[in-house]
């Protein structure tokens, strides 16, 4: 298929990135991006920050600064009550206030399906656009938030999730990845996506992909929700994960030491995941260091190498 | 052999369909059917925590797994009150996390602290199952690095299948990140809330 385009088109639908981005001027470029999905959580309020978290986490990912937003809602208002949609919608606004965003308008339509999420603009300046395309040999990549939300969250499906642990996914769900995105600016990132539902190594694919170098994962430096390996070691592993492996396996070689679980995990369709980062191995403590200041997650968990056959070796 | 017909279910419903029949009735010997290759896999993989040897089978359009109770199996999934947590092969029968957050033992003589504090780790084990996690902040992390003399024994615990959380700020501030060689980099709010998890926090 033929997209229109015009020469101020900096990202566009060939590129498949995060978001679109639309150069205004020799300053400012508009990054723009739209995600819903289907409630991921029992609590309306909750799947409202979650929905909210995740579609401006493209922004972020982007290099950008989220700055405007509208709703979209699907809402069955025959058979379920207002009170679900006005959570839902408080959840989105309370997240939009916490990343300093403004809802300027939405659309709602009448579904069977409930579902929600939002149309996000940012700014950018238009040679600071980061994307998924720019994986240098002697990078290190780090990851900024824990996998095996998908896991989890089959498991809680399954009822078999303490609640403490749906509390836990939850909060790391809602979180924004405004504090490791704010921190972008200060280091030479080369490349950058958001973790969501090809999982880790379905997005580290696709910076691989067309990068002419390959990829070693240090799986035991990956940070993950312990309890996601022990349900996808009983098999509550979502068709998504098993999709995705599908899809990728033919790029992944994986090392004899790496448990079948943990795969799975890597694999594992991530709902409002982290960011993943490429810069110089140089810059990952201080980078690192600075999230966690702000009480973030970050961790080192490979490094891209010379190899110009667009492997991803995990060991 | 037990049929469990689980085609026309969504994950994770096949799974948990034979998990409640094997709690209802402890069969030796199962045959699983599913509709499409993803649930298989599940189903597989569930089979196998339990202890069942499997074998994956095509029947027309269907997917099939046949289990059998291996010799060293653990019981096929006693019935208990649902939901549970999974359960891993020794339940612990109550959660205890020992926070480490020095490299020594007690105040007085350091010397006499440090080999206090080595065979303080040594001797854990004798906690058994109930040593759920063992976590390390501020000086307690240098008992993780490449330089720490119970290094091998906390890579024992951890290949055993217990969680180790080592706080990442603390690492970061001594600039030992390279060089943690044990367990899990963690930040407070996964030590924090494996502290509200916990049924007993032992602080040293």
């Amino acid at each position: 298929m033929r997209f229109p385009t015009d020469e101020n088109v900096i990202v566009g639908l060939e590129r498949a990135d995060d978001a679109g981005v639309y150069r205004v001027s020799e300053e400012l470029a508009l990054i723009q991006t739209v995600d819903f999905f289907t409630p991921v959580v029992d609590d309306p309020y909750a799947f409202g920050q979650i929905a909210a978290a995740n579609a401006l986490s493209d922004v972020y990912a982007m290099g950008g600064v989220p700055k405007t937003a509208m709703n979209l809602v699907a809402f069955p208002v025959r058979e379920m009550d207002l009170a679900v949609l006005r959570a839902i919608l408080q959840g989105g606004i309370d997240k939009l206030r916490e990343a300093e965003v403004v809802l300027i308008g939405g659309h709602s339509v009448e579904d069977k399906e409930l579902k929600y999420g939002l149309s996000v603009t940012g700014f950018v300046h238009p040679r600071r656009v980061l994307t998924k395309k720019n994986l240098r040999p002697g990078d290190r990549l780090v990851l900024t938030k824990p996998l095996g939300t998908g896991i989890v969250n089959t498991a809680i499906k399954a009822g078999l999730a303490a609640p403490g642990l749906v509390e836990r996914v939850t909060r790391t769900m809602a979180e924004l990845n405004r504090r490791a995105a704010e921190q972008l600016g200060r280091f030479r990132v080369h490349a950058c996506t958001d973790v969501t539902g090809f999982g880790l190594l379905g997005h580290l694919a696709e910076m691989v992909a067309g990068s002419g170098a390959s990829v070693r994962l240090a799986a035991r430096a990956v940070p993950v929700f312990p309890e996601a390996l022990d349900f996808a070691r009983m098999g509550l592993i979502p068709a998504g994960a098993h999709r995705n492996r599908e899809f990728r396996e033919a790029m992944v070689e994986f090392g004899e030491g790496v448990p079948r679980d943990m795969q799975d995990v890597l694999f594992d369709p991530q709902t409002s995941g982290g960011l993943l980062i490429s810069l110089p191995a140089e810059e990952v403590e201080p980078l690192c260091g600075r999230i966690r200041d702000q009480g973030g997650t970050a961790q080192e968990i490979g490094e891209v190498t010379a190899d110009p056959g667009e492997r991803i070796r995990v060991a | 052999m037990k049929e469990i017909d689980a085609r026309g279910l969504a994950c994770p419903a096949p799974v948990l369909h034979t998990r409640a029949t094997l709690q209802q009735e402890r069969a030796e010997a199962v045959r699983v059917l599913v509709d499409n290759a993803a649930s298989q896999e599940n189903v597989r993989r569930y089979l196998e925590s339990e202890g069942f040897e499997t074998r994956l089978e095509r029947a027309g359009e269907d997917y099939v797994v046949v289990g059998r109770c291996g010799k060293a199996a653990p019981p096929a999934a006693q019935p208990e009150p649902a939901p549970a947590k999974p359960a891993p092969a020794a339940e612990p029968s109550r959660k205890i996390l020992v926070l480490c957050g020095a490299d020594r033992l007690g105040r007085g003589d350091d010397e006499l602290g440090r080999r206090l504090m080595a065979n303080f780790v040594k001797t854990l084990k004798e906690m058994g199952p109930d040593l759920w996690r063992l976590v390390f902040v501020n000086n307690g992390v240098k008992l993780t690095i490449d330089a720490s003399e119970v290094l091998e024994d906390l890579k024992g615990y951890e290949a055993a299948g217990l969680k180790i959380l080592v706080c990442g700020t603390c690492l970061n501030h001594f600039g030992l990140l390279e060089r943690k060689r044990v367990g899990e980099t963690t930040n407070m709010l996964d030590i924090v809330t494996a502290m509200q998890l916990a049924d007993k926090v032992i602080s040293v």
